[in-house]
């Protein structure tokens, strides 16, 4: 995982949504030295982090603009929105990209039919059906290749 | 054949527009997510409703969003909004997308987006609402200038001598001037072919001497 060992970048982070991959990424990233302000409109998603958690929580909706603007997101490296919501990560994505100029965006989708229409706006998005299908392919293709590797052994 | 119109979410604000629409003569398609109002919206005649998340691209496809003229996004979250019109626009390739939005902030995101038309309920009800102030400030403050001058917000009702004439057929006193027309949500700065009609609102200005001369002209009272 090069990301996680990469040196300590300029800027910071911005995580939008405190959920279980929010606060993972956010324990992760504070742990190697990185600067994180993690946004949630629940304060005991805040419960999630890891007492070790050395960045800045925000309580409010990312969805307006003036919790963004809270968040310094015009001076951001990077802003990560995965809160579960499709519709309100793709506006943030946007928002971030389009109007603050984020150099590093990265978006979570559920739905991957909608990915085709945002890998065009120069933001990354992630997709965990994708993902996971290809993971279990990997594996099925695995197994597969073992029991015939066994068959052949027999 | 007339536009297919494409609605997207939202209720009350959905059933009269479509209502206005489809007296108009327009294909009024209606896209809700929730069933008990899918019944409801199923009502209206002429109406065709779809069951689903209008954010979803498949359930556009059925609605077969391709064929529409113009999609509007009227849910309650400017998320939803922005992905319906851009799924709209990008995917299915619709000439028009109108959105809604609540956040005052995000109109020019919008805009920047591609949407064609965004509409932000806050500011356009807070801006009438200005207006409203701003008339009966004017209506008090100009006077009190010296007493002379006198704005003057005079209503026509349907048996007022001026209704349903034009501007220049009304024989106005030489010291008042018709401003302007208040006619629904519009203001008209009228011309002597402008036809003042029954339910106006006319702005006049005139010195204070005439003031009851006008108010007749016009009124009959």
């Amino acid at each position: 995982m090069k990301f996680f060992k990469s040196e300590k970048k300029q800027g910071y982070t911005i995580i939008i949504g405190c959920g279980r991959l929010g606060a993972n990424l956010a324990n992760t990233l504070s742990d190697i030295g990185e600067d994180i302000i993690i946004v949630d409109i629940n304060k005991s998603s805040f419960r999630k982090l890891s007492p070790s958690f050395g960045g800045m929580t925000i309580l409010g909706d990312a969805s307006e603009v003036s919790v963004l603007i809270d968040a310094e997101i015009e001076k951001a490296a990077a802003v990560i929105s995965v809160t579960n919501n499709d519709n309100t990560n793709i506006m943030i994505a946007q928002i971030a990209k389009e109007f603050f100029n984020v150099p590093h965006v990265i978006a979570r989708l559920y739905d991957p039919e909608k990915e085709c229409v945002y890998k065009e706006f120069g933001i990354e998005t992630i997709c965990p059906a994708v993902l996971s299908l290809k993971e279990i392919d990997k594996l099925l293709s695995l197994g597969q290749t073992e029991t015939e590797e066994d068959d052949k052994a027999e | 054949m007339k536009t297919r119109i494409l609605l997207i979410g939202g209720f009350n604000k959905t059933k009269s527009l479509a209502s206005s629409l489809i007296k108009k003569a327009y294909h009024v398609t209606v896209i809700n997510g929730d069933i008990e109002k899918c019944h409801i919206l199923a009502e209206i005649e002429k109406l065709d409703v779809f069951h689903g998340d209008g954010t979803k691209p498949f359930v556009l496809e059925q609605a077969s969003a391709g064929s529409a003229g113009i999609a509007i996004a009227l849910t309650e979250s400017d998320a939803d909004n922005l992905v319906i019109c851009e799924l709209c626009k990008k995917k299915f390739n619709v000439g028009k997308t109108i959105a809604i939005v609540s956040d005052p902030r995000k109109t020019e995101f919008f805009y920047r987006m591609g949407i064609d038309a965004v509409v932000c309920a806050i500011t356009s009800i807070a801006g009438i609402i200005e207006q409203q102030v701003l008339i009966e400030a004017m209506e008090n403050a100009i006077p009190a200038r010296g007493g002379q001058v006198q704005l003057k917000y005079i209503s026509i009702s349907g048996t007022a001598p001026a209704a349903g004439k034009k501007l220049a057929e009304i024989n106005i006193p030489k010291n008042a001037v018709v401003g302007c027309v208040l006619r629904g949500e519009e203001s008209i700065i009228p011309r002597g072919n402008t036809q003042i009609l029954a339910g106006d609102t006319l702005i006049v200005i005139t010195t204070g001497e005439h003031e009851m001369s006008v108010v007749k002209t016009l009124t009959g009272q």
